[in-house]
């Protein structure tokens, strides 16, 4: 099955997330067929996002890994909850993709974590669920529409695993300023996407 | 400013510094204490956090900007192995809590040892009849006392057996659990006969478990084999088996490249240079 990619619409977005929970239930129920599907469903979108952030295709097969089977054994639990199958995923394969990266830095010192990604991407937020589903080429156009230093402190952190401190050492800007860049490149790319 | 409604530990965090940190709690810029720490708020702060929702669904967003790059095929072997392996694991500890279960003592309640006054009250027809057919199952229970007994003695003796198996499960894991290891999930054909698992490490040892073993005669004994790539089966030795069907092995010297093929044989004697007989359990090793 291809990854849905399709216009910016909440129906087609639940429509294909009512079908993720399908699956996801068949995984809780310990089917392996099921876990397949997943997989084949998002496994490019996975490994890319991994690709992306490690810049280490090995280290992003293993993160992809780690983060299918991490649904695997969690699946049951997830259900418990609410929200987009494919935005809980994902954000797997982001944080597992982030820890490998801070993990290979010589002074890294990282607990093991567990599966849940921030609580706040597990929120019922329907503009999540739609932002899932939008298009590479809509999104990459809002980052572009941000200003240089926004831009560059929110892909430090989401694609290159620093933390708000390292981003403000490496730039040489002071903390609150970096904050200050994140939050309101965040709500600029909303602006930009919302329908 | 709202505070949670709980006293928390001193690092706890205000409503208000945790709406600071919004962006990068959803970036996940943030160090792990940190993290932490604003979870634990989140989990008892009784104000609404919609920034969190607000700037998290952009975060989301994000992820489909990458350039598309599609995995390699061995990556989902890979994937399907370590779940058929995970899978197997839960299904032994089920069996280990089933037969606990049928071999622990039925516990006493306090409850179930008081005493309680008679009380006369209208017993409905059902209750009556359930109540009838309650006695009649002591009665039967108590001519069947010594079976029972037997049947827990053989429960008993089959929780041993699944704790082994678990014991050398465990192990095969333990050395899964390395980097560069091969993990393969051992069937039979039709998969009604013996099923285990089975881990290479790196450096070229490899652990097999197995269960569902059919009893030997005489000299027979169980083979492991290692298949590579030029298709020559080689020998690894005989498993050491246990009651109940269950059998364990570790060698050492294996080619260490995924792909390759572990097998079991049933072979009239120890010290078997060629199998004599088809593969009656077999698993692909594949890295994971």
């Amino acid at each position: 099955m291809s990854e849905p990619t399709g216009p910016l619409s909440l129906r087609a977005a639940t429509v294909t997330d009512d079908a993720d929970r399908a699956v996801l239930n068949r995984i809780a129920g310990g089917e392996l067929d099921a876990l397949d599907e997943l997989y084949e469903r998002y496994k490019t979108m996975a490994f890319s996002i991994a690709l992306r952030i490690t810049n280490d295709a090995s280290l992003a097969e293993d993160v992809v890994q780690d983060a299918f089977l991490g649904a695997w054994r969690n699946a049951a639990r997830y259900l418990e909850g609410r929200g987009s199958v494919k935005t809980w995923l994902l954000a797997i394969v982001h944080h597992r993709a982030i820890d490998a990266v801070r993990r290979r830095r010589p002074t890294a010192e990282l607990p093991e974590r567990d599966e849940a990604p921030p609580l706040a991407l597990r929120l019922p937020d329907v503009w999540a669920e739609v932002a899932a589903n939008l298009d590479a080429v809509a999104v990459r156009d809002a980052l572009a529409a941000l200003t240089d230093v926004q831009r560059e402190a929110i892909e430090l952190a989401y694609f290159g695993g620093l933390t708000q401190v390292e981003i403000a050492d490496q730039t040489g800007t002071p903390l609150g300023t970096v904050k200050s860049r994140m939050r309101l490149g965040l709500l600029a790319m909303r602006r930009v996407l919302s329908p | 400013m709202t505070e949670p409604r709980n006293p928390m530990p001193p690092r706890a965090l205000t409503h208000d510094e945790v709406v600071d940190l919004a962006a990068s709690f959803v970036l996940d810029a943030l160090d792990p204490d940190e993290m932490d720490a604003v979870r634990e708020h989140l989990a008892t702060c009784r104000e609404p956090h919609e920034e969190m929702a607000e700037l998290g669904g952009v975060v989301s967003a994000l992820a489909v900007s990458v350039p598309l790059v599609e995995p390699p095929a061995s990556l989902k072997e890979r994937l399907m192995a370590a779940a058929a392996a995970d899978l197997e694991g839960r299904q032994i500890a089920a069996d280990s809590t089933v037969l606990e279960a049928a071999a622990a003592p039925v516990p006493v309640t306090p409850e179930r040892a008081v005493e309680r006054p008679f009380q006369r009250r209208p017993v409905p027809l059902r209750a009556w009849a359930l109540g009838i057919a309650a006695v009649i199952a002591v009665v039967a229970l108590g001519g069947w006392n010594l079976s029972i007994q037997r049947q827990l003695d053989e429960a008993r003796q089959q929780l041993a057996e699944a704790q082994a198996y678990q014991q050398q499960v465990a192990a095969v894991l333990d050395a899964a659990q390395q980097p560069g290891s091969l993990t393969a999930v051992m069937r039979s054909e039709g998969g009604t006969g013996p099923s285990g698992l089975a881990a290479v490490t790196s450096d070229g040892r490899a652990r097999i478990a197995m269960r569902d073993l059919a009893p030997t005669s005489d000299s027979e004994v169980y083979e492991a084999w290692v298949i590579a790539a030029d298709g020559v089966p080689v020998p690894l030795g005989e498993l050491q088996l246990r009651a109940g069907g269950v059998g364990y092995l570790e060698a050492g010297g294996l080619p260490t490249d995924s792909g390759i093929v572990l097998a079991l044989t049933r072979e009239p004697g120890p010290g078997a240079t060629a199998p004599s007989s088809t593969p009656i359990s077999v698993g692909t090793a594949t890295s994971g």
